[in-house]
């Protein structure tokens, strides 16, 4: 409930900007439901008020501050511009609590400069030296220092491999052979550190016929390109029969996230531990790992590419549907799409108990059709077709709200598609919290995705701070790991090496 | 001069100085970057090196994908894992394939008319298979015992199932206080707790359906990412949890629970979308085959396919998409001259100007209205030949004949113990690493094959309770 009343009057984008913000409109803006609520409510219910109460007391990410860090006393450099993917395996070490230091060229990552649209006043800036920056680079920045560093300098190079030499990791984002060709890649780096970790992350590859390339005017290959290479673009989407062609959402489609960046960051993180806890562990040597978005990718394509081997079936993209389960889809409601799930028997018949109580020829045309009694034989196309237009006859007369709440009474797997209005507002992200608010050092309040490792009972992984003003931490960085003083740093500045 | 002259003289040892100190070594810091990285990592040799997780043994109580891809990237990369099933029935992600078709069969001892569908595929790698009852009292011993030959497990069963059967964590850590017992599922503590969830939950739920797809200005719908990609992508975030556990246990000695949601992994992937909502209260919409933060950085439509005589339909109708980028503004200038359309460069010369949407609507139709006499491939020829980033859109055929990931060993033939010839994809994609490679070294084993092994040659059970507990169908 509004407190007060304002008249405002909005004729561009400008007006509308005062009208939001955590100050404005503090999230969330509703009440989550209280621990009392849920201990009566939930746990009860289930008779695991113990059990409830165990989690909430050891798990809570209230106490994250209170508990030891995994990864205490690692660490890692995060070496290069424009890949995220980088950038989410320095978070998911950070957060586990090594000690991330970023080296960026002296003019920064252009992925600082990304805004929507290109529209700066979604930019924010930081306290110290107003300069905007992006919210995908602020947001993915986390528990790290910045510093900045010209490799293409003698003595910038000089001062790299000194750092090599205090560091555990070193996570570098170049075009291939880049960094080797300046004599600073691993082959040089591990005769300097031989416990060092290396992990060159890419779209791609660093090597093979169809490596990273540059374009002649010295561009990137970026995400999505990774997706394009492996068939993920080409499964994705709606077919042309169940949508037009030609941008109207009957083609293949990439992701809305920068979906393989990520998974090759999480990929690259996990390599990097797997070969800390060998060094540690076992053989004290350091090694060189190669993680690609392409790769990664495939990787998690489920049978995709093993089908083709199979029966040589190229697979086909299905909308929100899904081929291997019935049912297990969205489909249009009446105020957007309602999630449906339940391929076992037991799930499938109490779905059409549901369904059956508002529309009757359900179980009719449904249950008692023989061909779809067995759990494998439902998957046909055909059986999807059927099941699907006779679901989306229900739902298309109802609210997401009114199908789910339906679709809960018989504990059924569903849910809406949620818009991220919608995802902050949603009892249990808000009650975790998943989406969650950060007084920033530099750039005042900020609303991020909450670390998934954090809820742990010794040591969960913390989101401490996020993003900093290009090269902030120059001076405590440089003067703690090389001894290099503020005179130094200021004639290191003069003559542009960092 | 005498040795001992000689040494007087030293002031290091040669070994000490530094530089390249035999032929090889000289040849190492020589030979091209790709040869060094062929070298290093040699695919196809992985065998030769050791495994990272050596000596770590992880149970796998675990359904589906999300949890066992948890395990399964343990077991690549070393670790014995066991994966415990129903017994007779197993896993139910085993009986789905796509569209009832793809199986390896048998089953189990007993039905060898019923196969493991291509749904299972590549989930559950290099593991023992194992089959429990969980529901029975005998089981329990059974259980306990596995616990306390193992560093930790993993499972996905409804939160406080585990628990309530006396096998949770609080159990299991008074028997063995290294274990690291992991619990992945939807939505763990709080008002959904029971919820129960899949990766196309996580998908709804979480935003990321809401910005994928075309918008439905333009008639499209919100667009569910292919394959369980949620499932995967979240399971590799739980290993990435193991990992530091393991890490940290190395150094203390002590095990931890972690509790993993897949829902709110889906969330963590969406970038700005959070941060923009908190700060402005803009709703991020979908945007198609575009980048709402990069011009031209998206995906674009040719006139005519690749293979118009094909037989199979992905290639007949299909073979027509090309993802480009030209963002920069040299790029984006040339790409114009290219399509013949250089007032396009001077109407938008800066990035920020050609980002915004009415300009994204124009160039991208300018440049297919450009390939709409064109196939994919003349397409991208065109756009290399000048210098542009630009390749096509893949089908899994064109992967599987892909020269790229077959030299990268990341596409590759296995010779499966049981099945023969299988095509695998994942695993040695996850990562390539010098020193501890990973591995594949099995698909899957039927249900419980692996019971022997496990119950008799691990735990030292009597054969004669084997077959006792077999016969109550407890294995």
């Amino acid at each position: 409930m509004a407190k007060q009343k304002r008249d405002i009057e909005i004729n561009s984008r400008a007006d509308t900007l005062p009208l939001m913000g955590p100050e404005v409109r503090p999230w969330p803006v509703t009440p989550p439901p209280t621990p009392e609520w849920v201990m009566t409510n939930v746990y009860a219910k289930r008779k695991a008020e113990e059990f409830g109460k165990f989690l909430e007391d050891n798990l809570h990410l209230n106490f994250i501050f209170d508990k030891p860090e995994a990864l205490q006393g690692l660490r890692v450099l995060c070496n290069g511009i424009w890949q995220i993917s980088r950038m989410f395996a320095a978070s998911l070490l950070g957060e586990q609590g090594a000690e991330v230091v970023y080296v960026e060229p002296p003019g920064g990552d252009p992925l600082r400069q990304l805004t929507p649209f290109g529209r700066e006043e979604y930019m924010l800036k930081d306290n110290v030296t107003g300069e905007p920056c992006g919210l995908d680079f602020l947001h993915e920045f986390r528990n790290a220092k910045s510093t900045t560093l010209n490799l293409e300098t003698p003595e910038g190079r000089e001062i790299y491999k000194s750092m090599a030499t205090v560091m555990d990791v070193i996570i570098e984002a170049w075009p291939p052979g880049y960094m080797d060709s300046l004599g600073i890649g691993y082959r040089h780096l591990s005769k300097l550190n031989p416990r060092l970790i290396y992990c060159w992350v890419g779209e791609r590859g660093q090597w093979g016929p169809d490596k990273d390339a540059v374009s002649k005017h010295g561009q990137w290959t970026l995400d999505p390109f990774s997706g394009a290479a492996d068939s993920w673009i080409h499964n994705t989407g709606f077919p042309p029969d169940q949508c037009p062609r030609g941008g109207k959402g009957g083609d293949v489609m990439r992701s809305g996230a920068w979906l393989c960046s990520y998974v090759c960051g999480e990929q690259a993180a996990v390599s990097i531990m797997a070969a800390l806890f060998w060094r540690d562990g076992t053989s004290g040597e350091g090694q060189f790992i190669e993680c690609t978005a392409a790769e990664t990718l495939m990787d998690i394509l489920d049978f995709d590419i093993g089908w083709y081997g199979f029966n040589a079936s190229i697979k086909a993209r299905t909308g929100a549907w899904d081929p291997n389960l019935n049912q297990y889809e969205w489909n249009p409601c009446k105020d957007g799409y309602m999630m449906i799930g339940g391929q076992t028997d037991r799930l499938w018949y109490r779905i059409g108990m549901c369904i059956e109580r508002e529309l009757p020829e359900f179980g009719r045309l449904i249950h008692e059709d023989p061909l779809l009694k067995e759990m494998g034989a439902r998957n046909s196309l055909q059986g999807l077709i059927k099941t699907y237009s006779i679901t989306t006859k229900w739902l298309r007369d109802i609210n997401r709200i009114e199908a789910e709440q339906k679709l809960m009474q018989y504990e059924i797997a569903a849910g809406p598609v949620l818009y991220i209005d919608e995802v902050a507002e949603f009892p249990h992200f808000k009650y975790r919290p998943w989406v969650n608010t950060i007084e920033t050092e530099f750039y005042g309040t900020v609303m991020y995705s909450e670390s998934c490792a954090a809820f742990q009972h010794r040591t969960p992984a913390r989101v401490k701070d996020l993003g900093r003003p290009l090269g902030h931490d120059n001076g405590e960085v440089y003067q703690k790991f090389l001894g290099i003083g503020p005179l130094k740093l200021r004639e290191l500045k003069a003559k542009g090496v960092i | 001069m005498d040795e001992k002259e000689f040494n007087k003289l030293k002031v290091c040892d040669f070994d000490e100085l530094p530089g390249p100190k035999s032929k090889e070594e000289l040849n190492e810091m020589k030979m091209p970057f790709e040869e060094y990285c062929k070298k290093a990592f040699d695919v196809g040799n992985e065998f030769a090196k050791p495994e990272a997780l050596k000596g770590i043994r992880w149970m796998s109580t675990t359904m589906y994908i999300f949890t066992p891809h948890s395990v399964a990237n343990l077991a690549e990369m070393g670790a014995e894992c066991i994966k415990v099933e129903m017994p007779r029935m197993g896993d139910p992600m085993r009986h789905t394939s796509p569209f009832n078709e793809a199986y390896l069969y048998p089953l189990h001892d007993t039905r060898p008319m019923t196969g493991t569908g291509y749904g299972f595929l590549n989930a559950n790698v290099n593991e023992y298979y194992i089959t429990l009852d969980y529901h029975v009292p005998e089981s329990k011993r059974v259980f306990y015992d596995l616990v306390k030959m193992s560093d930790g497990l993993t499972e996905c069963y409804r939160h406080g199932t585990f628990d309530r059967w006396k096998q949770g964590y609080r159990q299991v850590a008074e028997m063995n206080p290294r274990f690291i017992y992991v619990w992945g599922g939807g939505f763990g503590y709080g008002p959904k707790m029971f919820g129960g969830s899949y990766d196309i939950l996580g998908q709804a739920h979480a935003g990321l359906a809401s910005i994928t797809g075309t918008h439905e200005d333009f008639g499209g719908h919100a667009t569910k990412c292919t394959n369980w990609c949620i499932d995967w992508y979240s399971g590799t975030q739980i290993t990435s949890c193991i990992m530091a556990a393991l890490n940290w246990r190395l150094k203390t000695g002590l095990g931890t629970m972690i509790e993993f949601s897949q829902v709110q992994a889906a969330t963590r992937m969406c970038g700005y979308t959070a941060p923009l909502y908190g700060k402005f209260g803009i709703v991020r919409q979908r945007w198609g085959n575009w980048d709402t933060q990069l011009c031209v950085h998206g995906i674009i439509m040719t006139g005519k396919v690749d293979f118009p005589d094909a037989k199979n339909p992905q290639d007949k109708f299909e073979s027509r998409y090309v993802m480009l980028s030209a963002f920069q503004d040299a790029d984006f200038q040339e790409l114009c001259n290219i399509i013949k359309k250089p007032d396009l460069f001077s109407s938008y010369k800066s990035h920020k100007e050609r980002v915004g949407a009415p300009a994204q609507i124009a160039i991208y139709k300018a440049i297919e209205d450009w390939a709409a006499d064109k196939t994919r491939s003349e397409v991208v020829k065109i756009l290399k030949e000048a210098g542009i980033l630009a390749e096509p859109v893949l089908n899994d055929r064109e992967v599987y004949e892909s020269k790229h990931f077959r030299q990268r060993g990341t596409v590759r033939w296995n010779d499966d113990p049981l099945f023969g010839d299988i095509l695998i994809h994942s695993g040695y994609s996850s990562g390539l690493m010098s020193k501890t490679p990973r591995r594949h070294k099995w698909q899957w084993r039927p249900v419980g094959a692996d019971n022997v092994k496990i119950y008799h040659e691990l735990l030292g059970y009597p054969m004669s309770k084997i077959e006792e507990l077999y016969t109550k169908n407890i294995l």
